[in-house]
């Protein structure tokens, strides 16, 4: 065996000293006359054997740290080797609760605690714009205009650089035909706020803000992809949407912004915007109304995200005065970078972790009670050490030692679950979560990991190992104490019982919850049928199609839709119901105050046709036609909750509207109400449904817009729309071919994927409960087989002794019950904000947890009582 | 001759004893681990004979537990020697071990006068 290297040191100075003693031995002979050879003979022989004296002393340094803990260590594994059915039920239990934890904590990790992918990450904060009129928008973050930007970009102080930004795509033409990349508009000073240059060429310069001047930057990815990584990229010209661009940089390969998937590959900057098509056309730039923007900062070095916002207060307020009409009832709100991108998706990873920790404890409890019934198994074993001279310390170590071994083998098994679980964790959770591509087993996961294993195993450990030492080991006073500290322990694993039964409640009554919750959710109708529709969406380059082109194009488009044989229906529409995407436009009512009071609505284009293929009702009036074209007056239809909102008691059909965006300030037309639809789920089924007006798509503004086909069988129509846009446009390229029900599925992943993990948790906190509760009565029995002997010898009835048995189980589970009911009544104010359609203290969930859980209970106890009822009254009365 | 004799006067030491004797010894000043041996032989005048397989594992002992304190020194005769010495905690354990010692051997000592007394 091969020795530590201080080992080794060691050894070698324990030789040198013990020769060292004989030599002095030796030289003291010759000095009192001895001749050489007899001085070394007889000091030899004096001494003894070298090998002995070596090896007793080597004994005395290995009862000391690291050796000492491998002895236990070693007789820990003997143990439990011994009890193979015990250790493999506690570490089936630990890695249950070990593996569930570390999986959840490494998405938190992901997600909530990872900083962003930039330089100095804690100084980037997000700026955003809130609606101040009272109501529950006021709590979300809207966009802003460029011009409200600008302001806030060149009137503070606080910031090093606020960037300004709103997601695009582009279609990238390329030598084998064209390919829809996703992009972004953005200010000039973003890679500067990001703290990333790019790795080859320059990035963007003020003066690249200025309409005309077309540069773009693109992502690693792209560049390898379609420029196969050429080193004297930049200068390169490109065609973006049918337009020239010049490519000044490209960004190094772990650049991702904005941060969302998937990734943007090509930036160019808001010269863009500021274009105008046709002379006297207002470009977006200076529209304040026209509010779609995000931004991000980069703070001083002495300010906060509470001086900025108080920084940026000051710039409003004076927009507020400058321009009642746009910014009257705004405020504007400042809030650090990684919260904003986290958002709601806090809430509900804590909830999940709580349920977790809650499994864990569970856990624990099961494992502190199989080791106190093991513990008293243990009585003589651990008297025999007491009596041998081992200090209850010592005995406490040992025992603790055993603990942290099961503690080790359910960890790793553990980790496997997690490693296991985390690929399901991702592909199950909702896509649009920062970070939960990267979850990982990193280093901040596994030492959460152990520290939980070791928290874990002190927490099921150490009460049995103090009670095992400080039963009493005297022999004489055995029976006796027995019978006491029986009954002692009979009471403290009752109570175990009863807490694992609360947390268990909690976790059930959470799940369920949730679970009922999610129901109602996909049970709200969505006011249209999402059966057999498929949609689709392309980009229309600019620079080719004029507006009157463009209505043409997707005229044309649609009736080669509708001649299509199985389809039913063909219409477009932007934004597309569900699909994640909405806007928001404010208007004047006719006769209205206007001014200041302006209200906002949901807005939608739609083609003719659209409520048709959507199977939205229309509920009064008519509904766009194709005759409703450029020349034609302009109209409107609405919602039924416009139309409750802004009508009360009224006809809306022929009150007219003025929206607040145009092409030209100078000519925004009146539009006439022409129609009233039914209410549609827009943005998620959980918000109430909001009014919200449509406009024809001919009298429109917005594009792309996104081609909606409601056909027999969907399986083959995305591929026919890919072939007519082709077929019409070569340089257009067909992207995001999704059916209705994949955009729906998206919309409720997010409860979904709650309710799924917290009702997996409960279900595993309910089995560890049942197998808690199943071995102390089993255990109970055992212990009080002599009772049961001598009941049923004095000729009591199997079935009262069943009784008796199965009474105290349901006695533990029922204290449990109550005491989980009454701290679920606390816990689901956790989960207030997230429940839809069921009250947190709903009665029902309450009563069918209690129900499944005494179930259980009667099951886990019958086996058990089953078992008392066999007694063999003479057996019993020998067993003592 | 000679260890025949030794042999014949040998006592065997009660355990713990053996470790007062080392602390007794080195309160005269450090000491190598012959330096001890031959010390503790000639103060009680060749009945004690400290078995090296004894000795070294309880000097070990010692200063693993911190009582006693070892470094490399050279001896006159330049050779490398491990030399002992008492530490504070040492001192106070001897004098602990002393004076339970004295109560001992008092008590031992009146107990066995007594019965020498009786016998008479």
């Amino acid at each position: 065996m091969k020795l530590p290297l201080w080992r080794r040191r060691q050894d070698e100075e324990l030789e040198e000293e013990l020769a060292g003693h004989l030599q002095m031995a030796i030289a003291d002979r010759i000095a009192r006359g001895e001749s050489p050879d007899e001085a070394a003979r007889a000091a030899r022989l004096e001494f003894g054997n070298v090998g002995i004296v070596k090896e007793a002393t080597r004994e005395t340094w290995g009862w000391i740290g690291l050796e000492q803990l491998a002895q236990d260590v070693r007789y820990a594994w003997r143990t439990l080797r011994r009890t193979p059915g015990f250790t493999i039920v506690a570490v089936i239990t630990l890695a249950l609760g070990i593996g569930a934890n570390t999986a959840m904590f490494s998405v938190i990790n992901a997600v909530l605690l990872r900083p962003l992918p930039f330089p100095s990450p804690a100084a980037l904060v997000a700026v955003s714009s809130t609606d101040l009129r009272p109501g529950p928008a006021r709590s979300i973050s809207m966009s802003l205009s460029w011009p409200d930007f600008f302001d806030f970009r060149n009137k503070s102080h606080t910031f090093e650089h606020l960037s300004g930004y709103r997601d695009s795509s582009f279609t990238l033409v390329t030598t084998t035909g064209s390919v829809h990349v996703v992009g972004a508009v953005v200010t000039s000073e973003i890679f500067s706020t990001l703290g990333t240059p790019p790795a080859i060429g320059r990035g963007f310069r003020p003066e690249d803000e200025r309409a005309g001047s077309d540069v773009a930057v693109i992502g690693d990815a792209l560049w390898r992809s379609q420029f196969a990584a050429a080193p004297d990229i930049a200068g390169r010209t490109i065609t973006l949407d049918s337009r020239p661009y010049t490519i000044v940089g490209v960004m190094p390969p772990a650049f991702q912004f904005p941060i969302k998937f998937p990734a943007a590959q090509i930036w160019i900057t808001l010269a863009v915007d500021a274009r105008v098509e046709n002379p006297g056309d207002t470009p977006i730039t200076e529209q304040r109304g026209a509010h779609f923007l995000k931004a991000i900062g980069r703070l001083r070095p002495n300010a906060t995200a509470e001086s900025a916002q108080a920084d940026l207060d000051v710039v409003q307020a004076a927009l507020a005065r400058e321009f009642p009409v746009d910014n009257a009832q705004r405020g504007v709100r400042v809030t650090p970078q990684l919260d904003a991108l986290v958002g709601d998706a806090r809430g509900s990873l804590l909830v999940l972790l709580a349920a977790v920790g809650c499994v864990l404890l569970i856990a624990c409890v099961n494992l502190a009670n199989l080791l106190l019934a093991r513990g008293a198994g243990r009585g003589a074993e651990i008297a025999m050490r007491k009596a041998l001279g081992a200090s209850a310390r010592r005995i406490v170590r040992q025992l603790l030692t055993e603990s942290l071994v099961l503690a080790a083998i359910g960890t790793a098994c553990g980790l496997a679950i997690a490693y296991g679980s985390i690929a399901a964790l991702v592909r199950w959770s909702p896509v649009d979560v920062r970070g939960l591509d990267q979850v990982a087993l990193d280093a901040t996961v596994l030492g959460f990991t152990a520290a939980i294993a070791i928290v874990s195993a002190l927490a099921f450990g150490l009460a049995p190992a103090l009670r095992a030492v400080r039963a009493d080991a005297a022999p004489g006073a055995q029976t006796s104490a027995r019978a006491t500290a029986g009954r002692a322990e009979r009471r403290l694993r009752g109570l175990l019982v009863v807490a694992e039964t609360a947390i268990g409640v909690v976790l059930l009554v959470g799940a369920g919850l949730l679970l009922r919750s999610f129901d109602r959710l996909v049970r709200t109708p969505a006011g249209f049928d999402p059966d057999h529709v498929v949609t689709a969406t392309f980009l229309l380059p600019e620079t080719r199609y004029s507006y009157p082109r463009k209505v043409a194009f997707y005229d044309a488009l649609l009736a080669d839709l509708r001649a299509l044989p199985g389809v039913e229906a063909a219409a477009a529409t932007v934004p597309l119901p569900l699909s994640g995407t909405n806007y928001t436009i404010s208007f004047e009512q006719e006769g209205g105050s206007g001014g200041a009071n302006r209200e906002s609505a949901d807005f939608a284009l739609i083609s003719p046709g659209f409520l048709r293929a959507m199977h939205i009702p229309l509920v009064r009036g008519r509904d766009v036609t194709p005759a409703d074209d450029d020349a034609a007056p302009r109209v409107v239809v609405v919602n039924e909750a416009f139309a409750r909102v802004y009508f009360p008691g009224v006809d809306p059909i022929g009150k007219r509207l003025k929206l607040g965006i145009s092409t030209t300030e100078a000519e925004t037309p009146w539009r006439e109400i022409v129609g009233v639809a039914g209410d549609v789920r827009s943005r998620s089924f959980r918000d109430p449904v909001r009014p919200a007006y449509f406009v024809p798509y001919a009298q429109g503004l917005i594009s792309p817009l996104r081609v909606v086909v409601r056909a027999r069988n969907t399986a083959g129509i995305g591929e026919e729309i890919r072939k007519l846009v082709a077929g019409r446009d070569r340089e257009v390229a067909v992207y995001d071919v999704k059916t209705m029900d994949q955009f729906l599925a998206t919309s409720v992943a997010s409860p979904r994927f709650q309710a799924v993990l917290l009702a997996l948790f409960a279900i595993v906190g309910l089995m560890l409960t049942a197998v808690g509760l199943y071995g102390v009565l089993a255990y109970g029995v055992a212990q009080r087989t002599r009772e049961f002997g001598i009941r049923l010898a004095l000729g009591a009835h199997p079935g009262d002794v069943r009784r008796l048995v199965m009474r105290g189980g349901i006695a533990l589970v029922a204290a449990g019950l109550a005491a989980g009911i009454v701290a679920a009544g606390f816990a689901t104010e956790l989960l207030a904000g997230t429940l839809y359609g069921v009250s947190r203290l709903d009665p029902a969930t309450f009563a069918g947890v209690a129900a499944i859980l005494l179930a259980v209970a009667a099951l886990a106890s019958y086996l058990p009582a089953r078992r008392a009822t066999r007694v063999d009254p003479i057996t019993a009365l020998r067993c003592e | 001759m000679a260890r025949l004799r030794r042999h014949a006067s040998r006592i065997d030491l009660l355990q713990g004893t053996l470790d007062l004797l080392i602390l007794q010894t080195l309160q005269w000043g450090p000491q190598h681990g012959y330096g001890i041996s031959q010390a503790i032989r000639l103060h009680s005048s060749e009945v004690l004979q400290v078995d090296t397989g004894s000795l070294y594992p309880a000097m070990h002992r010692l200063e693993r537990q911190g009582l006693i304190r070892a470094e490399w020194k050279m001896s006159e005769n330049n050779q490398r020697v491990r030399v002992y010495q008492l530490t504070a905690a040492g001192r106070k354990q001897l004098a602990a071990a002393r004076s339970r010692w004295t109560q001992l051997s008092e008590a031992i000592a009146g107990v066995l006068n007594r019965t020498g007394e009786s016998e008479a």
